[in-house]
């Protein structure tokens, strides 16, 4: 099971309590393998007593859960399963966010997000967060691409608005994954209302994190056997306290799912 | 069709599921992906199709972004072909403001497709026996080019059994729309122009979507093409549509809704470069909110007739009219992305349109140096002449 998880990356993996992980992906470097790694660490390696369960609350703004659910069964997890036993949860913000005559959910451990109104999004989620911390364990917080909520939400939904929210969020969870586009023309440019607040939210993030991922693709053009390179720095939180650590890991995912992590030169 | 028959004919009377799962099979124009056999169609032009990164096809479910730089409507093209595979395998085609007329100018069908194709397919060993070994990876393209070229016509020979995937069109000729052919036009404009530009709230996209749904979830059986030309034109778009709020609440209620019928929908849009750039963030969001983008830079005009001389009568093939960069394949950059193998991703790709082979890609390949022609004992006149014409014309 552990050759499923790169052991260069798998010490990032583990996430120390009340600690924020930035994830940054460009297009074409997705960071999808890496949340994976990370359902999959959380998930996989459950302890004998309940107390220190790990339970992970995934929300995805713009995948659905057929996709996670499709890939996590290559590494051996049955996100079904997990939902079933109250050790998963997953809140879609694709499917109902923004097109109209959604059903209605059916099943628990699975929210249909259907405003983007940041107040109902983030009462939804501190709900499905209680529901899951009954009965003991620490639950993990991963949120993908938080940063659609604030491109598309229009006028409803501030800067200042999701940072507050996710700071209400984060103390009720033991730790938080987000995952945050970081294209150049997002944060470079600064001239729309739409670059500018992605790369305030971005940075704001940046600094209260306590490990930064990036994933980039490879800066001298592709290879056959590299799709990008994965940066792992400490966060703004950490650098403060001392802590130093910049690594810049090349990786590679097989089209069976396999992820390859290597130094340069290796 | 005949290919059910002969089931339900051998098959026991039975087994019920078995011939559901047939006829599940026997949609026309979806066929499975030789990577993960999940369905595709073909988006009308074979060497797109064998570019999305080894599924022979647009995988269902998924969406296309196609930029385009300039003036020129290369990108128009792809999506009268897709339209136009679309129509004639009897698939529902969703146009956004454009109007019936857009409709009435698609490619028709070729006829006696057959035989070029098959001396097509006898091309590329010839190639292989004269092209250098350094040029070896640019071979291995090609080849699987022409197995994706020759899977569907070796199965068709070979029977009538298997129905073709992608059809040869001809740009001189117009499809005629069949009686049944469910094409759904939507406009764009809203009420006048000037009401709209009024009211930041009225979206010209919440139409589309709501129809789109409905019609979706009313007829489970068909395959739908969403097609979008010029996407943000002002021509065709009220001028708040570009807003990022109404177009990327678009854009994701169409991921939404692509996700949710990951068997029946699939959707191609284009967008002009030259209005949005892709140095914006608003540019980059709709690329984010895609599957997959393919960006296309055609040459300027006049680069075109100055090179066509060298490549045409060296090659006897089409002088390249642009070049085809890929920024991100369907499924493929979803998972992670590989490395480039057989997805053309950060290939040098060049793409020529010719009026029966309509747009093939292909890989870059400088033609040779004009010093080099003459020194092999240069061409008369007339012959690079005459190709610079045929290729002008059509």
């Amino acid at each position: 099971m552990s050759t499923r998880i790169p052991p260069l990356v798998e010490s990032y993996l583990a996430l120390p309590p009340s600690s924020l992980v930035l994830i940054t992906s460009v297009l074409g470097a997705s960071s999808n393998w890496l949340v994976l790694r990370f359902l999959h660490h959380a998930l996989l390696k459950q302890g004998e007593d309940a107390q220190n369960e790990t339970k992970v609350l995934l929300m995805s703004f713009i995948r659905n859960l057929a996709f996670w659910r499709e890939n996590s069964r290559r590494l051996g997890l049955d996100l079904d399963k997990l939902i079933a036993s109250k050790k998963f949860a997953f809140v879609d913000g694709l499917s109902g966010l923004f097109s109209p005559n959604q059903a209605p959910t059916t099943r628990s451990g699975e929210i249909l997000l259907r405003d983007s109104e940041l107040s109902y999004v983030s009462g939804e989620l501190q709900q499905s967060i209680r529901s899951l911390s009954e009965g003991g364990g620490k639950v993990i917080m991963i949120i993908d691409q938080l940063d659609l909520l604030l491109a598309a939400g229009g006028d409803q939904v501030s800067v200042e608005g999701v940072c507050d929210k996710l700071l209400e969020l984060r103390e009720l969870v033991h730790a938080t994954v987000m995952t945050v586009s970081a294209d150049q023309p997002l944060v470079e440019v600064r001239q729309t209302p739409l670059e500018t607040n992605h790369s305030a939210f971005l940075l704001g993030l940046a600094h209260q994190a306590d490990l930064a991922m990036s994933l980039r693709l490879l800066d001298s053009g592709t290879a056959r056997d590299v799709s990008g390179v994965v940066r792992i720095t400490a966060g703004g939180q950490a650098a403060e306290s001392g802590k130093s650590l910049e690594r810049d890991l090349l990786y590679f995912v097989g089209g069976d799912g396999v992820v390859r992590v290597f130094e340069r030169g290796q | 069709m005949s290919f059910r028959k002969r089931s339900v004919v051998v098959s026991q009377p039975g087994i019920i599921a078995a011939v559901s799962k047939d006829e599940k099979v026997a949609v026309p124009g979806v066929r499975p992906s030789p990577l993960d056999g999940r369905a595709t169609i073909s988006t009308g032009t074979r060497s797109l199709d064998g570019l999305l990164a080894g599924h022979a096809g647009l995988a269902l479910g998924t969406s296309l972004l196609i930029e385009e730089s300039g003036t020129t409507d290369f990108g128009g093209v792809l999506l009268r072909y897709y339209a136009a595979e679309g129509v004639v395998q009897g698939h529902h085609i969703h146009c956004l403001g454009v109007s019936e007329a857009w409709a009435r100018e698609l490619p028709g069908v070729a006829a006696a497709g057959g035989k070029s194709s098959r001396s097509e397919e006898k091309k590329p060993v010839d190639d292989k026996m004269k092209i250098a070994w350094r040029y070896e990876r640019l071979g291995e393209f090609g080849v699987g080019a022409a197995r994706e070229r020759g899977a569907p016509h070796t199965s068709n020979s070979s029977g009538s059994a298997t129905p073709i995937f992608c059809h040869d069109f001809d740009l001189s000729k117009r499809l005629t729309l069949p009686s049944t052919a469910q094409l759904h036009f939507t406009a764009t404009q809203t009420g006048s122009i000037l009401d709209s530009s009024d009211d930041p709230t009225n979206s010209p996209f919440t139409k589309f979507i709501s129809q789109l749904s409905t019609i979706l979830s009313s007829s489970p059986n068909y395959i739908h093409r969403v097609i979008i030309p010029t996407i943000l034109s002002p021509a065709l778009y009220p001028c708040n549509s570009s807003q990022p709020a109404i177009l990327l609440q678009f854009l994701h209620g169409l991921r939404a809704l692509l996700r949710k019928y990951p068997s029946q929908l699939t959707a191609m849009i284009t967008l002009p470069l030259t209005l949005h750039p892709r140095n914006t963030g608003l540019t980059r969001w709709m690329e984010l909110l895609s599957d997959g983008v393919l960006e296309l830079a055609p040459f300027p005009s006049t680069a075109i007739s100055a090179k066509t001389a060298p490549g045409a009568s060296a090659m006897h093939e089409e002088p390249p009219q642009g070049m085809l960069q890929v920024h991100r394949l369907p499924i493929f950059h979803e998972k992670g992305g590989g490395g480039g193998e057989a997805s053309g991703f950060g290939d040098d790709l060049a793409f020529a349109l010719s009026r029966r082979k309509g747009l093939v890609i292909k890989p870059f390949s400088l033609p040779p140096v004009e010093g080099d022609a003459e020194a092999q004992g240069g061409r008369p006149d007339s012959a690079s002449a005459k190709a610079t014409k045929f290729d002008i014309e059509y």
